[in-house]
């Protein structure tokens, strides 16, 4: 077993567990819901700035005509995150399940994290005084098996899971789908797994010429070859 | 005056007013009080914000407290770090200080190695001023961490992060340099001579290793990229130090050794040393610029830090400094001039890089254009936040704490005077 098994948890047989999400941001209708029910979930700081997930939203034009693109997303619990790297107390570190975590009491403020994480997915929560970000709602995996934004999406944007677990509902979905990551040349490894859109004009106006698109084959061959490369070192 | 002796140190006896109420220690005095109203408003903001979370609402309902917080999180920021540049002013002053004065230090050993006599003989008030500046950018930076955490520094430490070498290496560097303003001040000239070279050459070493940890650890932001492609970031931050360094030598010399005979030679060195780095520098700053990503390269050479850039950097860092002093002068005055023009300008360069790694928003990633931060707003390129006025306090009165050192130093050990039996 890997050295770094520890960051990751176990299932009942044992098998370790690598959460992800997908995101088939296609479908998003910019209702704030998951904002909304993350906020309320976990007791997110209030305040516009003060965000764990939040819907993006890009505007733009093509020949004229106006477009805005919706991108669902939050922190990418990335496999070779920087945030984890920077941290001077190991207030960042990977929890059970490959979850990146920050543990508050720890957290001195230097700011490192913020700086490093290609997302823009950390901010301060006044009222602990230290760094906050998304969780993958890991309190509630055991018991409802999924988070707080996805079960309260009403177009079924989010599909939460675990990569290990050939039988997942995620894995079933990425292997059906194409898929491409943010900022994937950060080398940061994550894991929001965006779906390409099915309807043509949608895709052209939301993915970059240069976005390189995956299948669960390549990404397979290509993706987790180099995480088990950075998580060897 | 009369003088007392420990370990070989002469100190003065320095009487209670002379020392506490001296000009020098006076406007020291203010200074630092001026940054004590600015950790008052950081510290305010920081630990007693009104704010609130998601699960006040609905335990404590009636609280008054809660209706102010929610006010603020609709119409207000709360807290003093903002999400587009978590690093402001605190980083800027802190690199300013620390690397200007370890610079100061380094530029001192160098000159020793190379034997310029008249710079040994005012060794001791250079390194001083140095030592000074770095308890400065440590002060300072200590007013922007969470000092209540720092114990999980040692207790949790993650070795490998750059933050975290930090201390050790301040841990082993201010022992060292105060080790070698001790062997310039001692009466033990035997042992001083034994170990000067040995000291020299771990000093130029130690200042290595120092600016090479300071890179690593902005090189290790990931995502701000004006950082992490600078060509050979150690370099960059040791020759645009020196610049500065030098300014700053040129100052304290104008200030203290004027009406000494030596004070023509001493401008004359350090009128050569800042004709070669800002030469260096400005070499370094066109190969640079070429090679960072263009985003944050077209932010800050035709963006809105253009003016900065070129007015506030280039112009008073280098353009000006090099044609006062490219002629073989003698006025001091030029010299004088040349100096002060490199430290501001070598502060708009701090400034700059601490801004402008944070100026390109993170919001731009799917290579089809930038996110709004929020509905309300326009979504743009650009990130600038300023700074506010409590750190602006917090990095004026840390040339306090500059003040306030140098003095204590001066008044025990007449640090001002050229010593002639160096080591």
């Amino acid at each position: 077993m890997c050295k770094h098994a520890q960051h990751f948890g176990y299932d009942k047989e044992g098998v370790i567990m690598n959460y992800a999400m997908a995101l088939d941001y296609q479908n998003c209708i910019n209702c704030k819901a998951c904002e909304t029910a993350c906020k309320e979930e976990n007791g997110v700081q209030l305040g516009v700035h003060k965000q764990r997930i939040w819907v993006g939203i890009v505007e733009g034009t093509i020949f004229g005509k106006p477009y805005v693109n919706l991108y669902p997303s939050q922190c990418n619990h990335c496999m070779n995150a920087p945030c984890v790297s920077v941290c001077p107390t190991n207030a960042s570190y990977y929890a059970p399940g490959g979850i990146v975590k920050v543990d508050a009491h720890k957290c001195i403020l230097c700011k490192g994290c913020m700086e490093a994480c290609p997302y823009d997915a950390r901010f301060i929560d006044d009222t602990t005084v230290a760094v906050d970000k998304c969780t993958f709602c890991d309190h509630r995996i055991e018991e409802y098996g999924t988070t707080a934004c996805q079960a309260t999406c009403p177009t079924k944007v989010r599909l939460f899971g675990d990569l290990n677990d050939e039988n997942s509902d995620l894995v079933k979905l990425l292997k059906k789908e194409r898929f491409f990551f943010q900022k994937e040349r950060s080398g940061t490894l994550p894991k929001l797994f965006y779906i390409v859109p099915k309807d043509e004009a949608y895709f052209r106006q939301s993915v970059s010429h240069d976005t390189k698109i995956y299948t669960w084959e390549t990404f397979k061959s290509h993706f987790m070859a180099k995480s088990a490369n950075t998580r060897s070192k | 005056m009369k003088k007392f002796e420990i370990a070989g140190l002469e100190f003065n006896r320095v009487s209670f007013a002379n020392f506490f109420f001296n000009k020098t220690m006076l406007l020291g005095y203010f200074l630092v009080f001026l940054a004590g109203v600015g950790i008052y408003e950081m510290f305010e903001l920081r630990y007693f914000s009104v704010a609130a979370n998601a699960h006040a609402a609905g335990l404590d309902p009636t609280n008054p407290g809660l209706k102010d917080a929610m006010m603020l999180a609709v119409f207000g920021n709360v807290g003093e770090i903002t999400r587009e540049v978590p690093w402001t002013l605190f980083i800027a002053n802190y690199m300013y200080m620390i690397y200007t004065g370890s610079g100061v230090i380094f530029l001192v050993a160098l000159a020793e190695l190379l034997n310029f006599k008249i710079v040994e003989k005012a060794a001791a008030g250079f390194m001083t001023v140095g030592i000074a500046m770095v308890f400065a950018g440590l002060f300072t930076i200590a007013t922007d961490l969470n000092m209540l955490n720092m114990h999980w520094m040692f207790l949790s430490p993650n070795v490998k992060a750059g933050m975290w070498l930090m201390l050790p290496l301040y841990c082993t560097y201010i022992p060292f340099v105060l080790f070698e303003i001790y062997l310039v001040l001692t009466k033990k000239r035997a042992l001083a001579r034994k170990l000067a070279l040995p000291i020299l050459i771990m000093s130029i070493g130690v200042d290595v290793v120092e600016y090479y940890i300071q890179a690593k650890l902005f090189s290790m932001n990931t995502a701000r990229h004006l950082w992490t492609e600078f060509p050979i970031l150690t370099f960059y931050f040791i020759i645009s130090a020196f610049v500065s360094s030098l300014g700053i030598m040129g100052i304290y010399s104008f200030l203290v050794h004027r009406k000494k005979p030596e004070y023509p030679e001493l401008m004359s060195i350090l009128r050569k040393g800042i004709l070669f780095f800002i030469s260096v520098l400005a070499l370094y700053e066109i190969i640079a610029y070429m090679v960072v990503d263009k985003d944050w390269a077209f932010l800050i050479l035709f963006g809105p830090f253009k003016y900065l850039y070129f007015l506030g950097y280039i112009l008073l860092a280098m353009v000006l400094p090099f044609f006062l002093v490219f002629k073989s002068t003698n006025s001091h005055w030029k010299i004088t001039l040349a100096s002060l023009f490199t430290i501001v300008g070598g502060f708009a360069g701090r400034y700059l890089f601490v801004y402008g790694g944070n100026a390109n928003p993170m919001s731009d990633r799917f290579g089809v254009g930038y996110e709004k931060y929020d509905v309300y707003e326009v979504a743009s390129s650009f990130n600038y936040v300023h700074p506010h006025v409590g750190e602006i306090l917090i990095v004026i009165g840390s040339i306090g704490i500059v003040l306030l050192i140098y003095k204590i130093f001066d008044s025990f050990f007449g640090i001002t005077k050229l010593r002639d039996n160096h080591a």
